[in-house]
């Protein structure tokens, strides 16, 4: 298990090598040392000691320590916190390489787009109960609104309001963003509208946007949420 | 090497390797020492059974005991605690007393070279002159009842926190250190402090020792407050410890 907390969850005054070699003989079927180092990328870190070590590097470790009785399932809680745009990127393609040898990661996480592009499964849990379960795509399939994005010179809100499936109008400077529940609809009565609109974008929904809907959607059934 | 042999080398290298620790565990009871040797009391006999500068060892002895105990496990132990290591290794399937009992251990492990040491400034500055059997039997005496310091130093290490742990580990050395009568006979303190010393295991630890040296028999109320002690720190410990696990903090 995998988790952060303020501190480094390293002991202070070791090399990193002495810690893992530490940990390693606590289990009884540990991973071989250098598996683990090579699976963890901590390979430049194993002389440093451990409080001398970046958020992202401190990570790593951590993770080291947590594969380095060879587990056939991992619980991540937050896994990347600590981590810069590049480390995150490390660390994701590790879990991958780890978990197509035939694990099973289970991780928690705040960065839906990391659960969209990394986990086969997503749960949603609401307030303690699951309101989503199923790949990412099937999640974000399940979320009808698409993004319509253009740009005007003139911004007019109350038109964009008005016309057919909009059920949500941003508008941030010259660009404006029309959130729709169809789509096709919408477009075409903005053709007919004679809306001077140019580069017209559509997109789907984000998992972001299925989380939110997810859970507003289980909030209006339920009437009031119980905390 | 066993996992748990395997944990305690690993507590000792870090203890080793802190020069913080090093400093305070040898400094302090290697600068009391000198410090009352400059008193110049060797004519006094105390308590009329041993004369001052054995005295003074013992309870130089005792003082580093003390001090090495309470650093090794306090507030190490409680900047330990912050970091979330502890909660790291109770995912390892090693058992979980196992934690404490390396760190009680690893205490127990660095009071022996202390004590010799204040031993040797002893033999070589303090003009104490004992013969082989009765050096060695001090001195394992002396360690073995020092397990009620590990025990609290241990403890303590879990009742406090990073920035708590220095001025209580301080206090706690400083006031079992005056009052347990190591820094002045307990039979020249006003009558009151007296039979507090009674109360306290720094007094019995020195108290056994001295007995030793003097007459060679061991009293058995200085065995039951020491014996008391170890067992109440070790279920307080125990206690504590199970306490912070369940709330996933240990």
């Amino acid at each position: 298990m995998l988790q952060t907390g303020s501190g480094s969850g390293l002991p202070p005054g070791v090399r990193v090598g002495e810690a893992l070699a530490l940990v390693r003989r606590l289990y009884r079927r540990p991973a071989p040392f250098d598996t683990t180092v090579e699976r963890a990328g901590i390979g430049p870190l194993l002389g440093c000691r451990t409080n001398h070590l970046s958020g992202g590097e401190a990570q790593r470790v951590r993770f080291a320590l947590a594969i380095a009785g060879d587990p056939e399932l991992v619980f991540l809680d937050e896994p990347t916190v600590a981590m810069d745009v590049d480390g995150r990127r490390t660390f994701w393609r590790m879990m991958r390489q780890f978990g197509q040898e035939g694990r099973t990661i289970v991780f928690a996480t705040h960065h839906l787009e990391e659960a969209d592009q990394i986990a086969d499964r997503v749960i949603v849990i609401n307030h303690g109960r699951v309101v989503a379960d199923g790949p990412g795509a099937t999640l974000k399939a399940a979320v009808a609104a698409r993004h319509l994005r253009f740009v005007v010179t003139d911004p007019e809100p109350e038109r964009y309001d008005r016309l057919e499936g909009v059920t949500d109008v941003e508008i941030c400077g010259s660009g404006v963003t029309l959130v729709s529940l169809d789509a096709d609809a919408t477009a075409r009565d903005l053709v007919r509208s004679n809306i001077a609109f140019r580069d017209l974008e559509v997109t789907g929904a984000c998992l972001e946007d299925a989380f939110i809907a997810l859970t507003e959607r289980k909030r209006s059934t339920d009437g009031e949420v119980t905390p | 090497m066993s996992p748990l042999l395997a944990f305690v080398r690993f507590e000792l290298v870090r203890l080793l390797r802190s020069w913080k620790f090093l400093a305070i565990t040898v400094g302090f009871p290697v600068v009391f020492y000198m410090l009352f040797l400059g008193e110049r009391r060797s004519g006094q006999i105390i308590d009329g059974t041993v004369p001052w500068r054995v005295y003074l060892m013992v309870s130089m002895c005792t003082f580093g005991a003390l001090v090495a105990a309470l650093n090794a496990g306090g507030s190490r132990l409680a900047t330990e605690r912050s970091t979330g290591w502890a909660r790291q290794l109770r995912v390892t399937p090693m058992p979980a007393w196992s934690y404490v009992a390396t760190k009680v251990t690893a205490s127990m492990l660095v009071v022996l070279p202390v004590l010799i040491l204040v031993e040797l400034v002893g033999f070589t500055f303090g003009g104490v002159r004992l013969g082989i059997g009765q050096w060695v039997g001090l001195t394992m005496l002396l360690w073995i009842t020092a397990i009620p310091f590990a025990v609290l130093g241990v403890f303590v290490g879990f009742m406090v926190n990073a920035e708590t742990a220095y001025p209580v580990v301080t206090a706690l050395m400083f006031v079992l250190g005056y009052f347990g009568g190591l820094f002045n006979p307990v039979s020249q303190m006003p009558r009151a402090l007296q039979s507090a010393a009674q109360a306290l295991p720094s007094f019995h630890h020195a108290a056994l020792a001295l007995d030793l040296l003097a007459s060679q028999t061991l009293g058995a109320g200085n065995w039951l407050v020491l014996g008391g002690y170890t067992v109440f720190l070790g279920l307080a410990l125990a206690w504590k410890y199970r306490v912070e696990e369940s709330r996933g903090l240990a």
